[in-house]
């Protein structure tokens, strides 16, 4: 369905206006209630669907953000962590690069998985520049697991599980940010800072 | 093999049964069957001719039942522009004043005589036709269909503007934001061009009618963050725009509706986006290295091209 860029952002406010009154008023009887239930929730590509309105001249122009996901991915999602929480806010060339030169089999579909984010980010999403873009979010989720049997000796079995991971990745357009970085002198000053403002209440 | 593993493991089975739904374990075993020495010889042959079965099954006195078309299919516009109008070169250049702007003017549509078929035949379909006030109609049709663009308002758009030329209009545009707005008319609207083309069977006609108008417009297209894509807001531009109007004719319940534009060979080059885009550069040889210094960017034709 269409909706302009107002009209869907009123739908979303009154929406959360609603469940917000609704939460305050009967809050016992609703906190077992969870929307989206669903197995084949697809809320991730759901994000690249919001429209904002129009920005007025003198406002700061908005980051463009680009979500993508690949589903049901032949990996572990434990295995998969590791190179999503490497990559997380690096620059996209710099992602790229790593991943290209990791020896892992994740790290192929995840480079796979990244330059097609970046050309839907420069096709479909108004982005200027290819390399301008960050790794913002970075994570993997657990796929569906088909379930096989084990066999062990004198008749034991065990329930093997074929896993299966999703991984999703948010590109945001812009440099990355800088993470300040902590000197250990500085943390030992806050240490001492933190010992020295202790009060003793009750004290004489 | 499901038979060597139930001699074997005996209770394994009733765990594959459990656990495993996909594999269920068969009730029985085929048996080799016993050799035909007699093969029919409808076996051997792959493919017939389906037209003769039909006849033989007709010819031998089955009776088939009257096929029922449940879905039938209205074509309510043509699929393009029959015969375009070609625009004069330098149309809105000229001032009504010089002497080449008079001759302009003095072109009226009684110089060609198909149009002039066209609009008798239009008449005889739809009594109220005159050119003056269709023009105007036309004006404001455009006008309702731009504006219910700007609304994603389908409904009415669908009943504004052809079917042929509404993907055209809205390809693209869901997660965009338009702002478009007509300031005046220059000119008044003139019908330049008619024709009346009949598709498929003699006598279904449609009526493609050309109006020719000069008016101020400001559009602007933000994209799905809202950041201006193109245009502006304050800058109007003026625009010569040759808009082809549609109706079936036969139909009684057919209305006139925004088929087409046409967009003549010297029309002056749009507005660019705002951002940079990357083109493909031309293709090397192995070898070869590209030289920037002495490359220029292929400009598009010169054509006449219906939207």
């Amino acid at each position: 369905d269409v909706f302009t860029g107002t009209a869907f952002i009123r739908n979303i406010s009154g929406a959360l206006h609603s469940r917000l009154q609704v939460l305050g008023g009967g809050a016992q009887q609703l906190s077992c209630l969870h929307t989206s239930a669903s197995l084949e929730s697809k809320n991730w590509e759901r994000r690249n669907l919001k429209v904002y309105p129009p920005q007025l001249p003198n406002e700061q122009r908005r980051a463009a953000e680009i979500h993508h996901s690949r589903r049901q991915i032949k990996y572990s999602k434990d295995k998969m962590w590791y190179l999503a929480k490497m990559i997380r806010g690096m620059s996209i060339d710099e992602a790229i690069a790593q991943l290209e030169f990791n020896d892992k089999k994740g790290a192929k579909i995840m480079k796979e998985v990244l330059l097609e984010a970046q050309e839907m980010a420069v096709k479909n999403h108004n982005v200027e520049y290819k390399s301008n873009l960050y790794v913002a979010e970075s994570f993997s989720g657990k796929g569906k697991y088909l379930k096989r049997i084990r066999y062990h000796g004198r008749g034991m079995f065990g329930i093997m599980d074929k896993v299966y991971s999703h991984y999703f990745v948010k590109l945001v357009e812009g440099s990355p940010p800088q993470m300040e970085q902590k000197t250990s002198f500085d943390q030992a000053k806050e240490y001492v800072q933190s010992l020295k403002n202790r009060t003793i209440i009750h004290g004489l | 093999m499901s038979v060597s593993l139930c001699k074997v493991f005996p209770h394994l089975q009733n765990a594959e049964v459990s656990l495993d739904v996909q594999h269920p374990v068969p009730l029985f075993l085929p048996v080799r069957t016993k050799k035909r020495y007699f093969i029919p010889p409808a076996v051997g042959m792959k493919g017939k001719g389906e037209e003769n079965t039909e006849a033989k099954a007709r010819a031998a006195g089955i009776v088939f039942r009257q096929q029922y078309f449940e879905r039938p299919i209205n074509i309510a516009c043509t699929a393009g522009i029959f015969d375009p109008y070609v625009p004069p070169e330098g149309d809105a250049r000229l001032s009504s004043l010089s002497k080449g702007g008079l001759k302009q003017r003095t072109e009226q549509i009684r110089q060609s005589a198909a149009s002039q078929l066209a609009i008798r035949k239009i008449k005889e379909h739809d009594s109220e036709f005159t050119t003056k006030d269709f023009s105007e109609r036309a004006q404001e049709i455009f006008i309702e269909a731009h504006n219910c663009l700007t609304q994603f308002n389908k409904e009415k758009l669908h009943s504004l503007v052809t079917e042929r030329c509404y993907p055209e209009m809205t390809r693209g545009n869901r997660y965009k934001t338009i702002c478009w707005r007509f300031l005046e008319s220059l000119e008044p609207p003139r019908v330049v061009h008619a024709r009346c083309p009949d598709m498929v069977s003699k006598g279904n006609l449609y009526g493609q009618v050309t109006v020719r108008m000069h008016s101020k417009q400001t559009l602007a297209i933000y994209d799905r963050f809202g950041r201006l894509m193109l245009g502006s807001e304050e800058q109007p531009k003026d625009v010569l725009e040759y808009l082809v109007i549609e109706r079936h004719l036969v139909n009684p319940y057919g209305r006139w509706r925004l088929h087409g534009k046409i967009v003549p060979s010297w029309a002056p080059t749009k507005d660019p986006v705002i951002k940079t885009v990357m083109i493909p550069g031309p293709k090397l040889k192995p070898g070869e290295e590209f030289d920037a210094l002495n490359y220029s960017v292929p400009k598009p034709e010169a054509v006449q091209w219906n939207k």
